[in-house]
């Protein structure tokens, strides 16, 4: 990569994507199913908004909206995205379900996407090229600048446990129960390049650090960093890593708008400065989310105390509001307040599921139901076929 | 002294017999395997040729009929887990998958019926081996999907064709009964009311067996080992039940397969994995197959074979080539669906074994038409189908 790879494209303040892992099930027994290729064949003759993208397994899909200024547009078009995709899986009687993770497939049952780049990962990572078969979201914040970015990148990273807990929809792995809310970091944490962007204050030094990092040989691009927040130069953004696909389009826009108005305090108020306790206690905080969700305890390195996360996040919540309702995300965020105090979470919802119905196929197929809109009997429900 | 030593020879018994043709099948096919990198059913049908009339005579006329219950349970464990793979929502939500169906049935009869009338066949005969010719072998297909642990969009939606050809399959060969009657100056009640009750009989029998099946789980709860168990419990109650009522075990497992699958609005039935049972009958059922095959045959009905094999192929190809591109399937895939449409195995003699049943001097003169077809395409049909699975990249282990 040339240096000008690494320059800062500018982009617009505060516009937000998303870019959504999703899996491909068949309708069979709902285990993970190989029809990758064939999806985004059918899709390519579709127009859709945002684009369509193979990912690492042939189990996988990546959907891309498009660059967005408040969560009233995004919901929109993703919706318009699910309903093309939903269409396309049933002519290919495949399913689509949202989540981090696949309740119960095997790993080792998993296809590497034949890519380049992705045949590149098998060999480098060996079988963790092939459980890398888990499903986030990333959204993108739209910064003016290199310094900007950095900082936005620091100040966030305080608020990763808030992302984790909110988006949490990984709780079942190979086909157990694995007593986290999210377990789909877990398996991030397993590669070299995981963690979380150097304390560095400036572009500048980002790229000296960029530069060493390429020099020594352990990167070529900045996608080989697996961080849980990373600048992204070539879109001018801050792209948050963490969050769990949520079962629903719905919910990841409001994951988003949640990002998008945070982004907007910390921008606009400048309430912190970056601090080094932050990473301190970064792994211990990013723990308790996955392992507790929304009933764990964190550390709030500024205010130097633990802090319930719930009360935390709707403390946040109320900060925010005004930036919210100046973007016009004002309704989606008293919308995910009210879930936030009814517990109402994605890994909640898959729990309860399996205890009413005993079974991980039902689960992930209820999954897919939720995530495309089918009825119990697996057609569209009505109003939703366009 | 001598009371309690066996009589010699030795007396043959059916588990014996079963377990003798299962070491042959595995045997044969590891054989076949090693040495020419086909696959392992081919091996069992060979074996099957050498053990039978063409070969050693081992498993002569006699002993291959003893064996007809093992065949019986296993064409009724692929058509039941046939009957679970024909998906009415995909149906529904991809018609030209349908209409797909519905065509290269029609035309490979059509096709078929032509070419042997056109060769001198009667037309009675012709259009029973054409109605057999319909069907492409589930076994097969269904087998070495299982062997490549193959999977996607061009399996799948070859075992839904097979499927939806099995079904008319059967529906064709009963309704032609009626004829066959005629011919053969049966009562007007025989010729109006036996197919009536073939195909509605064995369609209830089916649904019957499916609802037993989906209260039943709902009973059990989700508990896959113990919902195996019930299965089977109740595929072998069909399979006895459809045999003892003069019902088609064929058109009642095939149905309490599909209705298992789509009357089961509450999800209640698991999607439970029989292959493991099903494979040592799917081994024992090519064994079989082979046996009954004769190589004389082939030397005498050559010509007429190879017209049944081509025409049959130019049927089912010029409607999956012509109407794929509109489904759902990628670019690419109709080439292959054609050939994975290619094997005819156990089920064509099991139809043919069923006219035998009723008149058999016509069930003698149609298996000279129709097992020679059979036996060609009962070797190059597992090869067929591998290369097409293979081909397109749906194999675990394929290269794409």
């Amino acid at each position: 990569m040339s240096d000008a790879e690494m320059d800062f494209a500018p982009s617009t303040d505060l516009s937000i994507g998303v870019e959504l892992e999703l899996q491909i099930l068949n309708s069979r027994d709902f285990d993970l199913a190989r029809d990758a290729a064939d999806l985004i064949a059918l899709l390519e003759k579709a127009s859709i908004p945002g684009a369509v993208k193979p990912e690492i397994t042939e189990s996988m899909v990546e959907l891309n909206s498009s660059i967005h200024k408040s969560h009233g547009s995004l919901v929109a078009e993703l919706k318009t995205i699910r309903d093309a995709v939903a269409q396309a899986a049933q002519r290919l009687n495949v399913r689509i379900a949202g989540g981090g993770s696949h309740p119960f497939h095997s790993w080792a049952d998993r296809r590497i996407y034949p890519t380049e780049r992705f045949n590149h990962l098998l060999s480098l990572y060996g079988y963790l090229a092939k459980q890398f078969t888990i499903f986030g979201q990333h959204v993108h914040i739209g910064c003016p600048d290199g310094d900007t970015a950095i900082y936005l990148a620091h100040i966030l990273s305080r608020y990763v446990p808030h992302f984790i807990a909110l988006s949490a929809s990984s709780p079942f792995q190979q086909g157990e129960d694995t007593a986290y809310q999210s377990s789909r970091l877990n398996t991030v944490s397993a590669f070299p390049l995981s963690g979380q962007l150097p304390f560095v204050q400036s572009w500048e030094e980002f790229i000296n650090y960029f530069n060493k990092m390429k020099n020594f040989g352990i990167v070529e691009s900045m996608k080989d960093f697996y961080w849980d927040i990373r600048p992204k130069p070539e879109y001018g953004t801050v792209e948050i890593r963490v969050f769990d696909t949520p079962l629903t389009v719905e919910r990841a826009a409001l994951l988003a708008a949640y990002a998008q108005a945070l982004a907007r305090h910390i921008l606009t108020d400048r309430p912190l400065a970056p601090s080094r306790d932050v990473y301190v206690v970064y792994n211990y905080n990013r723990f308790q989310a996955c392992r507790y969700g929304l009933e764990s305890r964190i550390v709030d390195a500024y205010a130097q105390r633990r802090v319930s996360m719930k009360d935390d996040v709707l403390e946040t919540l109320a900060v925010v509001a005004p930036h919210a309702t100046e973007l016009g995300n004002g309704e989606a965020l008293a919308m995910l307040r009210e879930e936030v105090a009814a517990d109402r979470t994605d890994a909640n919802w898959l729990r309860e599921i399996y205890r009413e119905r005993g079974s991980l196929n039902d689960v992930a197929r209820m999954q897919s139901d939720l995530w495309m809109g089918l009825d119990q009997g697996g057609q569209m429900k009505s109003g939703r076929e366009s | 002294m001598t009371t309690f030593l066996p009589g010699y020879p030795f007396p043959p018994n059916p588990v014996l017999l079963f377990g003798l043709l299962l070491l042959a099948g595995i045997v044969g096919g590891e054989l076949v395997k090693r040495a020419l990198r086909l696959p392992r059913i081919v091996g069992y049908v060979l074996i099957g040729l050498l053990l039978g009339g063409s070969g050693v005579n081992l498993l002569d006329a006699k002993i291959a009929k003893e064996s007809w219950i093992f065949v019986d349970i296993a064409l009724g464990l692929v058509l039941f887990d046939l009957g679970r793979r024909l998906h009415f929502n995909w149906l529904r939500n991809d018609r030209w998958l349908l209409a797909t169906g519905l065509l290269e049935s029609g035309l490979s009869f059509g096709c078929v019926y032509f070419t042997l009338t056109y060769l001198g066949v009667e037309a009675i005969y012709a259009a029973v081996a054409a109605a057999i010719g319909v069907s492409t072998s589930p076994a097969v297909v269904l087998l070495v999907a299982q062997e490549l642990k193959a999977e996607g969009q061009v399996t799948e939606r070859a075992l839904n064709l097979v499927a939806m050809n099995s079904v008319i399959a059967f529906i064709l060969t009963t309704m032609l009964l009626s004829w066959l009657h005629h011919v053969y100056r049966a009562s007007w009640t025989m010729i109006a009311l036996h197919p009536v009750y073939l195909l509605g009989g064995s369609l209830i029998l089916g649904y019957l067996a499916s609802v037993a099946a989906i209260q039943l789980s709902r009973w059990i709860g989700k508990h896959a080992e113990r919902q195996v168990v019930a299965l089977l419990a109740l595929i072998a109650l069909s399979i006895g039940a459809a045999r003892m009522l003069e019902l088609s075990v064929l058109l009642a497992l095939l149905a309490f397969g599909v209705f298992s699958r789509n009357l089961d609005e509450r999800h209640d039935l698991m999607a439970v994995d029989l292959s493991s049972v099903g494979q040592m009958f799917y081994v024992v059922l090519f064994v079989v197959s082979g046996a009954k095959l004769q190589l004389v045959e082939l030397m005498t009905g050559g010509v007429i074979a190879a017209a049944y094999v081509i025409a049959r192929f130019a049927g089912k190809s010029i409607a999956v080539m012509s109407l794929t591109y509109f489904s759902g399937a990628r670019a690419g895939s109709a080439g292959l669906l054609c050939i994975a449409l290619t094997p005819m195995s156990g089920l064509a003699l099991a139809m043919v074994h069923g006219t035998a049943n009723v008149y058999p001097d016509f069930g003698a003169k149609l298996g000279t038409i129709v097992l020679s077809a059979v036996l060609i395409l009962e070797l190059i049909g597992p090869i067929a189908v591998n290369f097409a699975l293979n081909r397109a990249g749906e194999a675990k282990d394929a290269v794409a």
